[in-house]
């Protein structure tokens, strides 16, 4: 349980010190700069505030600005003067001051600017709180959040020295990189003479990556992250956890003791520990019988306070591991995850869609459906045009018409999509299933699917060998590669691809995987200065996941900075889930 | 050197040291020598002589006065003509007098100032240059290319040179095209743009816009574009540029829903207007004939797409709105957007069995999906008599293990068991084990010799209740183990790993 670092394992730099930035900043923004008394959340109902002033601390999206908008109109139509001030974060954009204009405010507001990007949520993850930046730019295109992206990079590189190796790969994290660089060549001096701290950066696109994302979680922050939903490292447990009648907030990093030593444990090992933990806290409050007073006085005022707050933390991860279990059990949980793996390794595919179609049929879930979907059609390169009507059709039967655009989405994200007619298999293949019924059509098309040609992840899966062979049964309580995340079915293939180019210095030798990758000019190894990073910062390695990256992925990540002696440090546009990217590419009706 | 030509010098080196203290030789001319800087003067030499003699003098005010003086004897020079005196200089402050050498283009001269008196580049050599620059621009018997290469020989990349200036200034010259082929030494392409857009190379600095990967600057640029072009030509630039184009249709999206209309019309985009109607469809259009308007449009466009796919979608969707309307009116209650799934549910729950039936085959809902809802809608409903005449229709193609696992959703064991007979062989034992009959799971399971069964089934034996079930387990295993070391065949089934 919980495994220790190698005792050479490098510090984690301090992010304290971002906090403290980010906190003076806004203070100083909002009680010195703008005489902020009391403080509102931006949401559709209109503010009700009798104050002279208003100040609206808001991202950059035109939907605040139309809000901000019909709030002023309101006022002027009372015939109420107030002042207006809005402060963008983590900039303004152009696009916000026009629609400013066009809905005729521009003169009774002022504007300002919030550079704040980087949100330390524990130790060790840097957040840029940026859900929108998914869909922005795998779907729309929107390359407005990468310059944000450099801007962050700089703002780390110039706390903690320049990065002497950096490796990147996808679209997004080569522009990315390139604008960072340009900042870095305009403003030069600051960073140059620094000693590195931290020896690589490792830039990753999503979409390098999806498959791990759509898969369900299974270690305990993701699951409790796929259960309740982390928000900005905090979880609403509701009633059903606190044993109480009352919802509790709570904060989930490493300082949450109990918290730290099972969030990167596959959920079967959780209880287990969680129970035995219990017994020892039983036995430290145990102690006390037989103390005479002077101990007795030492253990309340040290020991009992710290005590009380185990037991504490203890009893709402016991209602939580409860909840989730009632949850999971409810809906055969374990049938899906078999799916899941069948889809990862390939194997009876035809029996895993029509599991699929069952579920639509059944209502089960919409975020859910969709999910399967894609992952099926990822790790098959596109569905057969067959069940691509059918499912599709399917899904809009059960769950309204209007996923038509989201299936519109989803495929000019890649994520949904049709293999290419063009097979001459598919073809022969429709003549035949007209001749047979419809069971022995399914062999016939599983047969032909599996001659057909074999889809990019199952090679990459391959290449870099994703599905371990085991031999008896997978010891999750004794990990031994990163595959533990996923009840040793599946290595992430994100952290895969990092763990070989760490190995490799370089991308050399991975041709094959990037090509397949479809990423064969993007991506990229520069290394400057070496000669001046100590060893213990080149063991230290910060990671960027562009478009978010999952808890399960970090625990993986962690995991394997334990047995090679590395730490991890992560920084992402968001912490994400399947279900978060489903929602980012579902419409619903307005 | 003799005695006494030394000790002149040594005197005239203390005079001048204690004029620095007392501020007085400095001030006047000095002698006539040194016509450059190179060269010293005769006084700055004695006195770097009798320095020698003071102990604990500091050397910088002495090394500043020779620099000092050496700049002044340099621009004193009558090729240059500026004869200052020291105090005049110190009022003047060096920037001045730079700039008044660059003012009657003494470049060479300034620049060999500023590298002597160590001057930061940024405020000393380049900023020369750049008025070198600005001042090379004007001439216009000079070509356009030689001008840009010349200035480019010159300039490199020195630090704090905007080339965006010399080409504003270019510019104000009217040679646009040396402008224009400045601008491209400019490192920092943000910079380029507002020149490019004065000089009204908008397409120029749309792309420069977009490599300097600042969506702000594009947008700028966009709009500017979209003021000078008309409709067509703006659309046909963003067609080619399409981090613009996605750009302007996200702010369309939001603001001018209209032009996006005709952004996708212009490039025949099918799909994308096809989803633009059905957008349409949802959002604003409450009146039931205004939405069936709009997704025709939209199935219409699929079409044109080849996107059959979406166009039947669309097409259904219409149907089953104007249906929903239809069954409001007759039955009241809700129907409008619920999806078809939904609407059958609703009619079954609403006891119109008939009208779902109709509904179903209307739509060609595939069996699997009727049974699904039939089952779940009549167990909602604790329907238990119609739910065992619905079993009993015909052979259900979802088989009968559903039906046993949602009465025991719904508790009820004795509807349950009901169904327990007809479950397929493959799915008996845990419809057994749903109604908590262990023993017949047992026999069934030890009928099956099924290792996984067996197990499954053993895992549900509890206490003392169930001993004697155990108890057969364990030996119709033992003996399964015993024939097959008879047997000596491959083991039945290995048990399955049932871990997530």
């Amino acid at each position: 349980m919980a495994f220790p670092h190698r005792p050479d394992a490098p510090e984690l730099p301090d992010f304290s010190m971002l906090k403290r930035l980010a906190r003076d900043q806004l203070i100083y923004l909002l009680e010195q700069q703008h005489e902020v008394d009391k403080l509102y959340k931006v949401e559709s109902k209109p503010a009700v505030s009798s104050s002279e002033q208003l100040c609206f601390l808001v991202r950059p999206r035109i939907k605040n600005m139309r809000y901000i908008a019909n709030l002023v109109n309101a006022d002027k139509l009372a015939g109420r003067t107030r002042k207006y001030k809005v402060i963008f974060s983590p900039q303004k954009f152009y696009a916000c001051e026009m629609v400013l204009e066009e809905e005729g405010i521009y003169g009774d507001v002022s504007c300002d600017e919030w550079a704040f990007s980087l949100l330390p949520l524990d130790v060790d993850l840097l957040s840029m709180e940026l859900p929108e930046f998914f869909r922005d730019y795998f779907l729309e295109g929107d390359q407005r959040w990468i310059n944000t992206v450099a801007q962050a990079l700089h703002l780390l590189s110039t706390l903690y020295g320049p990065f002497p190796n950096c490796y990147g790969i996808g679209r997004c994290a080569k522009m990315s990189y390139e604008l960072w660089r340009k900042l870095e060549d305009e403003e030069d001096g600051e960073t140059k003479g620094r000693r590195p701290e931290i020896g690589h950066i490792f830039l990753l696109d999503r979409d390098m990556d999806f498959v791990t994302a759509l898969c369900s979680q299974v270690v305990y922050e993701g699951l409790v992250d796929d259960t309740f939903r982390i928000k900005c490292g905090s979880v609403d447990f509701g009633p059903e956890v606190t044993s109480s009648d009352k919802s509790l907030k709570v904060l989930l990093n490493a300082e949450d003791k109990v918290f730290n030593e099972i969030r990167n444990e596959h959920f079967s090992n959780v209880f287990g520990f969680l129970s035995q933990k219990a017994r020892n806290l039983q036995a430290q409050y145990d102690r006390r019988r037989g103390m005479d007073i002077k101990q007795m006085k030492n253990f309340v005022s040290q020991e009992l306070k710290g005590l009380k707050q185990e037991h504490r933390l203890l009893s709402l991860h016991i209602g939580a591991c409860e909840s989730i279990m009632k949850k999971k059990t409810k809906q055969d949980f374990q049938e899906l995850i078999k799916t899941e793996h069948a889809l990862l390794e390939g194997f009876n595919i035809r029996e895993s869609t029509s599991y699929i179609e069952e579920h639509i049929d059944r209502q089960v879930s919409p975020i859910e459906s969709l999910r399967l979907m894609c992952l099926l059609s990822i790790t098959e390169n596109g569905l057969i045009p067959k069940d691509y009507r059918s499912l599709k059709t399917q899904y809009l039967q059960s769950y309204g018409p209007e996923h038509l655009l989201t299936f519109s989405n989803l495929r000019r994200a890649g994520l949904l999509t049709e293999q290419a007619p063009g097979d001459t298999l598919t073809a022969v293949e429709s003549k035949v299933s007209k001749l047979v019924t419809d069971k022995a059509a399914g062999k016939i098309t599983d047969a032909f699917s599996s001659l057909a040609k074999r889809s990019n992840f199952r090679a990459i899966s391959k290449k870099l060998n994703l599905i371990p062979r085991v031999d008896g049964e997978y010891d999750l309580k004794v990990p031994r590669d990163m595959a533990y995340v996923f009840s040793g079915a599946y290595v992430p293939l994100s952290c895969r691809i990092i763990e070989q180019v760490l190995e490799r210095r370089s991308w050399q030798g991975l041709d094959e995987v990037v090509r397949l990758l479809n990423c064969s000019e993007l991506a990229f190894t520069d290394m400057t200065r070496e000669d001046k990073a100590s060893s213990e910062s080149l063991r230290l390695i910060l990671v960027v996941f562009l478009g978010g990256c999952t808890f399960s992925e970090i625990s993986a990540l962690r995991f394997l900075g334990r047995e090679k002696g590395y730490r991890f440090i992560f920084l992402t546009t968001a912490v994400t889930n399947s279900a978060r990217l489903m929602e980012a590419m579902s419409e619903v009706k307005a | 050197m003799n005695t006494g030509q030394t000790c002149r010098r040594v005197c005239s080196g203390l005079a001048w040291m204690a004029g620095l203290e007392g501020g007085d030789t400095g001030h006047g001319w000095t002698g006539s020598g040194g016509n450059s800087l190179l060269l010293p003067s005769g006084s700055s030499q004695a006195a770097s002589f009798g320095k020698c003699f003071l102990d604990r003098f500091p050397p910088d005010s002495f090394v500043r006065m020779c620099q000092d003086l050496r700049v002044l004897n340099a621009v004193r020079d009558y090729h240059i003509g500026i004869p200052l005196t020291y105090s005049q200089y110190k009022q003047l402050t060096i920037q001045v007098l730079l700039d008044r050498l660059v003012l009657r283009r003494l470049y060479p001269l300034a620049i060999q100032i500023c590298e002597y008196l160590r001057l930061p580049e940024v405020q000393g050599v380049s900023r020369i240059l750049a008025h070198w620059a600005c001042y090379k621009v004007q001439q216009k018997d000079v070509s356009d290319e030689d001008v840009a290469r010349a200035i480019n020989q010159k300039l490199g990349d020195t630090p704090g040179v905007s080339y965006s200036d010399i080409a504003a200034r270019a510019y104000g010259c009217g040679r646009t095209e040396l402008a224009i082929k400045l601008l491209e030494y400019e490192p920092r392409s943000g910079e380029q743009v507002p020149l490019l857009l004065k000089m009204k190379r908008s397409k120029l600095a749309l792309s420069k816009a977009i490599e300097s990967g600042d969506t702000d600057l594009v947008f700028t640029v966009l709009l500017h574009l979209k003021n000078e072009l008309n409709r067509g030509d703006f659309f046909m630039t963003l067609r080619n540029q399409p981090m613009a184009l996605s750009l302007y249709r996200q702010f369309c999206k939001y603001q001018e829903l209209e032009t996006l209309k005709d952004l996708y019309n212009q490039d025949d985009n099918h799909q994308e207007l096809g989803s633009f109607h059905i957008r349409a469809s949802y959002a604003a259009e409450e009146r039931i004939e205004g939405r069936v308007a709009a997704l025709q449009t939209a199935a219409d466009a699929f079409y044109k797409a080849k996107n059959e796919f979406a166009a039947k979608a669309t097409e259904d969707q219409m149907r089953l709105l104007r249906l929903q309307r239809r069954l409001e009116d007759e039955l009241g209650g809700r129907f409008l957007d619920l999806s078809l799934h939904d609407t059958v549910t609703t009619l079954i729950l609403g006891g119109h069995n008939k009208r779902a039936e109709q509904l179903a085959r209307d739509f060609r809902i595939p069996d699997k999906r009727l049974w699904w809802l039939k089952l779940t809608a009549l167990a909602d409903l604790e329907d238990w008599e119609e739910l065992e005449k619905f079993s009993k229709s015909k052979k259900s193609p979802i088989g009968y293990l559903p039906f046993v696992e949602i009465c025991m959703k719904q508790h009820n064991k004795y509807e349950a068991k009901k169904y327990t007979s007809r479950v397929g062989p493959e799915q008996k034992v845990k419809a057994l084990l749903l109604v908590g009959d262990v023993a017949q799971a047992a026999d069934v399971a030890i009928e099956h010799r099924n290792e996984a069964e067996l197990s499954l089934v053993l895992s549900h034996c509890t206490g003392a209740t169930d001993g004697a079930t155990a108890d057969k387990i364990q030996r119709a295993r033992a003996q399964a183990q015993k024939k097959m070391e008879g047997l000596e065949e491959e083991p039945l089934e290995t048990l399955p790993t049932e871990q997530w």
